[in-house]
């Protein structure tokens, strides 16, 4: 090995060393909040809700933030790894995650390091209810059709986006309010499901109302019912389920959060910045565009919502099977 | 007519022709560097399309889509290194042929079948979208199982000297991708605690190890000098021969990867690999797959292009993804105020066309750029091996954390490559690996996915054509394979 081999090898190896050791390192931070650009994690990836809300978000908070914001995938285990970034961030406001229904649902199955009250919210921005939907020459147009089939026709195929996803847990709900037996078939993903669904595989879906806007403006699938207060705009003779008489509110969130230890100061600035942004008309028209329903809730609203939800998504996640005890 | 006036206006825009032309770029620069994929080129060039009209913004992400997933060829091709999944299947005589000097030659090929591939593709789309549409739908669970079932049958094809070898890395493949979360009941499989392997063995960084990595773990990786020195030898363009030769492949490729791109559970991937399976299976005497055979390049490289050419057809006549990256191109479409779905076609029938006009023109832009740029591409055989070597090892390390800015799979793609080195020494063939990993939970999922629709009955995979069609001929060619392998002893 002659000298150049040599150095090549050190170069290579100091390099290693020099990835692994990033992560030990820790920004050192002082001064007032906030001092450099802002880290907003986002655990899903490029392209989804939670990725177009939080792009959104970033581009109509940087102004007042006077900071720039960068938004970060960091993907994997469902948002695991993602919320585990967000919690071991130094907690001084600088690294700001986005946090969805899975921060409740997945330490309920005990298998991530980390619960629900690690984060502090700061802010509630989306909800997307559950649309329980069928195909548009589906023989049921009300849901009380829907009961009658689904009591005839033995057990009915209701495609979700995933096991102990969110849709998942609404089509339980749903057939433990109406008594009904379903046959949830599970895809990866809401857009599979529909596709399901429209090329005739399965009977029926439990997905967000702005997962089937496409295909309820064509034509191809039709609402039986919203677990949410409000109709969806776009399909306004489908009641909720509220009006047909069983009270199911149900549906994923989206919100900000940091850890539960970052100053109350730092807190209240973020809270300020990111709600200002959130009630923009910029971002009010953006989110119309992509979908996404806004529904704007303080930080201590929020953080109370998660706190009761969690009772109630484990009771659901139980029957399912999808708690594990050791 | 009018329909054809309104193409006409906005393809002489001059806008839409730049941003086609910068998507292109970016999509390349996107498509080659590893870990950096064709979804997250496109996510991240969605902002920058919010100050475009409607045709420029479509087409910058339509050129980052159709190049990136061409542009994963070049590093595949040039340093054994895929920049997309899709191109890993391009690496097995590509990177041959390449490493004989004739890098110029598998480029150049290329980029023709890529353009075929493409061409082709946006033809079906344009002529038969609704016809491919329907029959995309009719693929339901028990379909994917058995289209995944028949690419696996492809494994005596793919195993090179000895099929047992094929086969005990293929299982191995197989028990790798069961790794994460349980797809039907959530329960998390093999993954001892770390949550980065919940959502299953992440690919990307398995790539990067088996190949990037193994290449440089195996002692030829970091000897001295370069394999410019050959200089006069190389051949840039593809002899009249191999282009004859190829012609059948690239456009049975091509038909091949358009469906299988349109179908919305399979994408570009999965239509690359099959169809370098099946051109392997359909080998003829002079053909030497493994050892640089131009159409072992050209049958993945035709077959993806189609593949993308294809995933716009569920998109546009339904509005619904056929892959990932279609799955943001929706996203996208709609924040610009179009609704892809069949009312695309009823409502804005003189948009639609733009969009294929555009398709069309992108991979014709894809392949201009790849052909001009092959020169400057083989500069890189100029410089010395070892500071090559380095350079692709860090880039391929950086790329496995990008994907998901997960440390983990920095470590994943190192104990990949320790892996892909030791399969090298023993003689054991990557290729059933990768069928196996990019099929293998298409495979399981679908085919419990099915048993779950029908109560649990295996009669549903006989109740139904497609399946039945596509698990004959996966025996079919399971036997073929097994047959000639007995008639010629290699």
């Amino acid at each position: 090995m002659n000298v150049r081999d040599k150095i090549a090898w050190c170069t290579v190896i100091l390099l290693l060393c020099a990835l692994v050791g990033q992560r030990l390192m820790r920004v050192d931070s002082s001064g007032t909040f906030p001092n450099r650009s802002v880290l907003l994690i986002c655990p899903y990836s490029a392209g989804g809700g939670s990725d177009m809300l939080a792009r959104g978000l970033a581009r109509a908070a940087e102004p007042d933030l006077g900071q720039t914001i960068t938004v970060n995938n960091v993907t994997g285990g469902g948002g695991a790894v993602g919320f585990v970034a967000g919690l071991l961030a130094p907690p001084d406001g600088h690294t700001v995650t986005m946090i969805t229904i899975e921060l409740v649902s997945l330490p309920l199955q005990g298998l991530v390091p980390f619960q629900p009250d690690e984060f502090a919210p700061i802010l509630r921005l989306n909800m997307d209810p559950a649309a329980l939907a069928v195909r548009a020459d589906c023989p049921a147009n009300t849901f009380e059709e829907f009961m009658e089939w689904s009591k005839r026709d033995s057990k009915l195929s209701v495609g979700n986006s995933g096991p102990g996803t969110v849709w998942h847990m609404a089509a339980a709900r749903l057939a433990e309010a109406a008594s009904l037996e379903f046959n949830h078939v599970p895809f990866g993903g809401a857009s599979h499901a529909v596709t399901a669904l429209v090329g005739g595989h399965i009977d029926a879906v439990t997905v967000s109302p702005g997962e089937l806007r496409s295909q309820i403006l064509a034509g191809q699938v039709k609402i039986l019912g919203v677990m949410s207060e409000d109709r969806v705009s776009y399909s306004p003779d489908s009641p909720t389920f509220t009006e047909l008489g069983y009270p199911l509110i149900f549906g994923t969130w989206r919100g900000l959060a940091v850890p539960r230890e970052t100053p109350a100061e730092v807190r209240a600035k973020l809270a300020e910045v990111f709600s200002k942004a959130a009630y923009s008309t910029e971002l009010a028209e953006f989110a119309d565009a992509a979908g996404l329903n806004m529904a704007l809730a303080s930080g201590s609203d929020f953080a109370l919502q998660i706190k009761n939800e969690k009772a109630q998504i484990a009771s659901i996640m139980k029957k399912l099977g999808l708690i594990y005890e050791k | 007519m009018e329909i054809f006036n309104e193409v006409l206006v906005n393809g002489s825009s001059i806008q839409v022709w730049v941003a086609l032309l910068a998507g292109v770029m970016a999509g390349m620069i996107f498509g080659a560097l590893p870990g950096l994929s064709a979804t997250m080129g496109v996510a991240l060039l969605i902002p920058f399309t919010f100050d475009l009209s409607i045709m420029p913004a479509l087409a910058l992400l339509i050129g980052v889509y159709c190049a990136a997933v061409y542009g994963g060829s070049i590093p595949a091709i040039l340093f054994r290194t895929p920049g997309t999944p899709a191109s890993a299947a391009t690496i097995f005589d590509g990177a041959v042929l390449a490493a004989r000097g004739e890098a110029g030659k598998a480029l150049s090929v290329a980029a023709l079948s890529a353009l075929v591939g493409g061409v082709i593709g946006t033809l079906l789309l344009i002529a038969l979208t609704p016809q491919i549409s329907r029959f995309a739908l009719r693929f339901g669970p028990p379909e994917y199982f058995a289209l995944a079932t028949f690419g696996l049958s492809m494994i005596v094809a793919i195993s090179e000297s000895s099929v047992r070898k094929g086969l005990i890395v293929a299982v191995f493949g197989l028990l790798i991708s069961t790794v994460g979360m349980d797809p039907l009941t959530g329960y998390p499989r093999f993954i001892y605690g770390q949550a980065s392997l919940m959502e299953g063995m992440p690919f990307i960084p398995a790539l990067i190890g088996l190949f990037a990595i193994a290449e440089v773990l195996s002692m030829g990786g970091l000897k001295s000098g370069n394999t410019a020195s050959s200089e006069s030898k190389i051949a840039r363009f593809p002899s009249g021969s191999d282009v004859r030769r190829s012609t059948p492949t690239i456009l049975k490729s091509s038909f091949l990867g358009t469906f299988v791109g349109a179908t919305p559970g399979a994408g570009s991937d999965i239509a690359a690999f099959l169809a370098y399976s099946i051109a392997r299976q359909q080998a003829g005497k002079g053909d030497k797959f493994g050892e640089g055979e131009v159409k072992g390049v050209a049958a993945p490289e035709a077959a993806k292009t189609a593949g993308t050419a294809g995933a716009m057809i569920p998109l546009l006549a339904l509005g619904l993804p056929g892959d990932s990256v279609t799955a943001v191109l929706i996203g996208a479409f709609i924040l610009h105020g179009v609704q892809p779905g069949p009312l695309l076609f009823q409502d804005h029938s003189g948009l639609a066309y733009s969009i294929f006009a555009t398709v069309l023109f992108a991979h014709i832009l894809v392949f201009i750029v790849a052909v001009s740029g092959v020169r400057i591409l083989l500069r890189v055989n100029q410089i010395d091996r070892r500071f090559l070597q380095s350079g692709i090892l860090i880039l391929s390390l950086v790329g496995a954390f990008a994907l998901r800015n997960n440390l983990a799979d920095v470590w994943l793609a190192l104990a990949f490559g320790v892996l892909g080195y030791a399969l090298r020494r023993g003689g054991y063939p990557v290729a059933p690996l990768l069928l196996a990993l990019i099929l293998g939970p298409l495979a399981e999922e679908n085919l419990r996915r099915a048993l779950i629709l029908s109560g649990g009955d295996y009669a549903i995979f006989i109740q139904r054509p497609i399946t039945v069609v596509l698990l004959l001929a996966g025996i079919a060619a399971l036997f073929y394979g097994l047959i000639r392998r007995r008639g010629a002893p290699a």
